[in-house]
């Protein structure tokens, strides 16, 4: 079964890229559960696509799925325009009663084929090598690979010609519109796309995995970069990382791969969310603990400056008495004074501090600022 | 009368509405090229909308925009625009000289990529606003004087003869302030045409030639001695005019 594994994992990592792509985008233009809405909405289409052409592997499917998915964004924008429904219920208005044609459809008129929700759901990784693309006898791989492969290829295509036109348009739309580039072209344009990823990436992952491959790769990306292009190229491979791992996870412990992969974006994303620099939480945290002792810092140079020289001064910078004089904890006074010495802002004699020319220096810097 | 003189900007009886409600009503503009006009007016009184009807942006439910005697569409390559600064994403993930050149996309016209020369333009726009030393700062960590300055630079790049700005000086510090101010007579000076949604009276008489009353309809628009009276702005204002004379 070494093949399986790695048609598995192939099938995953080409999906994963496919939807991270366009994903960028929908981050950015902060329309992530607009995928979610796709995701589901396009049972109706698959169905009656289904219906005309009687066969489950038409690529005609995917094209009524795609055409259902651009309408769920069409129909959800005309409801926001009558600024009666906001964005969010307008998505949850939409999407649920859409799927549920679809899912009234299949119990109807359908009862006997295969099309059941756990399918919708999750998907059948698992099974997607045995279906196989045979041209004339030869076996070229398994057909979710081909499709997947193919829309990757157009996702690509898509986004290399009009990346300057998706980054002006996502990032400054009016402008965009006055210098003559059409946003709601583009809008739809890569509307149009997202619901192809979502159509073909749907038959191989599920509409699950297909939200947490879109929002997933791309949202740790934006906690890693400031420049778009990377950020496309990060999601890439942050979305076959969450692939291969998340496969490998489900294999260890016998579960859904989908489930896996799905879960292992979260956990991708809390990691770097934590240990990214600059922005990450650690490194928030260790910034507001050393902006904490600078505070405290900065409090004793100024209390010792503001008294320096005066008569009380002897004893506002006694070392015994200084905690009641700033009303502090005596631990807390004691690290605060080891942390000046250590920075010399201060220096020790017996049982006084006395400010160091580093220390005046800061004390008035702040009283300045 | 010199009617045989192009104008910059021609708007002719130009009507706004959102659903029912007017924004604009029945506005004749007139701006001549070569002249810094202000549009004031209160909050609500149409000046933002009068600028994106020029652009095309919002589409007029009756009336007529000209641009040198052509429609908006066919004079796009010779306006400038500065957005609100509000109205974009500063956490987009870019930097500084990036914006800058989005100014050159649209001599760059469909899918051609900016590249050398394109990044050089953004950089000497980048010098005329003082900001050449912030070029790959991601634009998240700029003030709001340096975003405005940035907003500049990028129109600048677009190289255009009229310039159509949204609250330019919205939320600056006082050096970017007069930075603004300077740029703009500069671009004067050169003979371009610079049209300003403004909103500190104070300053109108010291920084533009013209001025616009906007409240919905025009109440006057013309040389700053001439139409920025008191009258015409009571009647632009209605009572809430306690600070001026």
């Amino acid at each position: 079964m070494i093949h399986a594994h790695l048609d598995i994992q192939l099938i995953a990592i080409v999906t994963a890229v496919a939807c991270a792509l366009p994903g960028v985008f929908l981050v950015l233009r902060r329309m992530t559960l607009m995928s979610d809405a796709i995701s589901h909405a396009i049972l109706p289409g698959i169905v009656l696509a289904f219906f005309l052409t009687e066969s489950l592997s038409s690529p005609l499917l995917i094209l009524a799925a795609a055409g259902t998915g651009v309408l769920t964004v069409l129909f959800v924008e005309l409801l926001q325009r009558t600024k009666l429904v906001k964005e969010d219920a307008a998505i949850g208005l939409t999407f649920p009663a859409l799927f549920s044609i679809g899912v009234i459809l299949i119990s109807r008129f359908a009862g006997n084929v295969h099309l059941d929700m756990d399918a919708v759901l999750l998907g059948e990784l698992a099974y997607a090598p045995l279906n196989r693309l045979k041209v004339f006898g030869y076996d070229l791989g398994p057909v979710a690979l081909s499709v997947m492969g193919g829309i990757l290829g157009l996702n690509l295509v898509f986004i290399l010609l009009f990346y300057k036109e998706l980054k002006l348009v996502t990032f400054d739309a009016s402008l965009a519109a006055a210098l003559g580039f059409a946003p709601t072209l583009l809008h739809y344009g890569l509307m149009t796309f997202v619901s192809v990823t979502v159509v073909g990436a749907f038959d191989a992952v599920g509409s699950i995995l297909v939200v947490a491959l879109i929002a997933g790769p791309p949202a740790t990306a934006y906690l890693m970069t400031d420049k778009l292009s990377r950020m496309l190229i990060l999601s890439a491979i942050i979305g076959s990382v969450n692939a291969v791992s998340g496969y490998w996870v489900a294999f260890l412990f016998d579960v859904s791969i989908a489930g896996s992969i799905a879960t292992m974006t979260l956990l991708i994303f809390c990691f770097i969310f934590l240990v990214v620099p600059n922005r990450g939480l650690i490194a928030i945290a260790r910034r507001h603990a050393r902006q904490k002792w600078e505070f405290a810092q900065t409090m004793l140079v100024i209390h010792l400056f503001n008294h320096e020289g005066l008569p009380e001064a002897e004893a506002e910078s006694a070392i015994e008495g200084l905690h009641e004089h700033l009303s502090w904890d005596p631990s807390f006074t004691n690290q605060v004074v080891r942390y000046a010495l250590h920075n010399r802002c201060v220096s020790q004699t017996e049982t006084q501090l006395t400010l160091t020319e580093r220390g005046r220096a800061v004390a008035q810097q702040a009283l300045v600022e | 009368m010199e009617a045989s003189e192009p104008k910059a900007i021609e708007v002719t009886d130009l009507t706004v509405a959102y659903q029912d409600k007017p924004v604009l009503w029945d506005i004749d503009l007139d701006v001549p090229p070569g002249v810094l006009l202000a549009i004031v007016g209160p909050n609500g009184a149409g000046k933002t909308t009068l600028i994106k009807a020029v652009l095309g942006l919002v589409r007029p439910a009756a009336g007529n925009v000209l641009i040198y005697d052509k429609p908006y569409e066919a004079q796009r390559r010779i306006v400038g625009y500065v957005p609100q600064r509000g109205s974009v994403d500063w956490d987009f993930p870019t930097n500084v000289l990036d914006v800058v050149t989005m100014g050159c996309y649209g001599a760059l016209g469909w899918i051609r990529r900016p590249g050398r020369k394109e990044r050089e333009l953004a950089m000497q726009a980048l010098e005329q606003v003082g900001m050449e030393a912030y070029t790959t700062r991601q634009i998240s960590q700029l003030s709001g004087g340096q975003q405005q300055r940035v907003f500049l630079a990028r129109a600048l790049v677009q190289d255009a003869t009229v310039y159509l700005m949204d609250e330019p000086f919205q939320g600056v510090d006082a050096t970017t302030e007069r930075a603004i101010v300077t740029l703009l007579q500069k671009l004067r000076a050169d003979g371009k045409t610079v049209v300003v949604v403004h909103h500190d009276l104070q300053t109108v008489a010291d920084y533009f030639d013209w001025v616009m009353l906007l409240n919905i309809r025009r109440i006057a628009s013309g040389p700053v001695p001439e139409v920025f009276t008191s009258d015409n702005l009571r009647e632009t204002y209605g009572g809430r005019l306690g600070f001026m004379k």
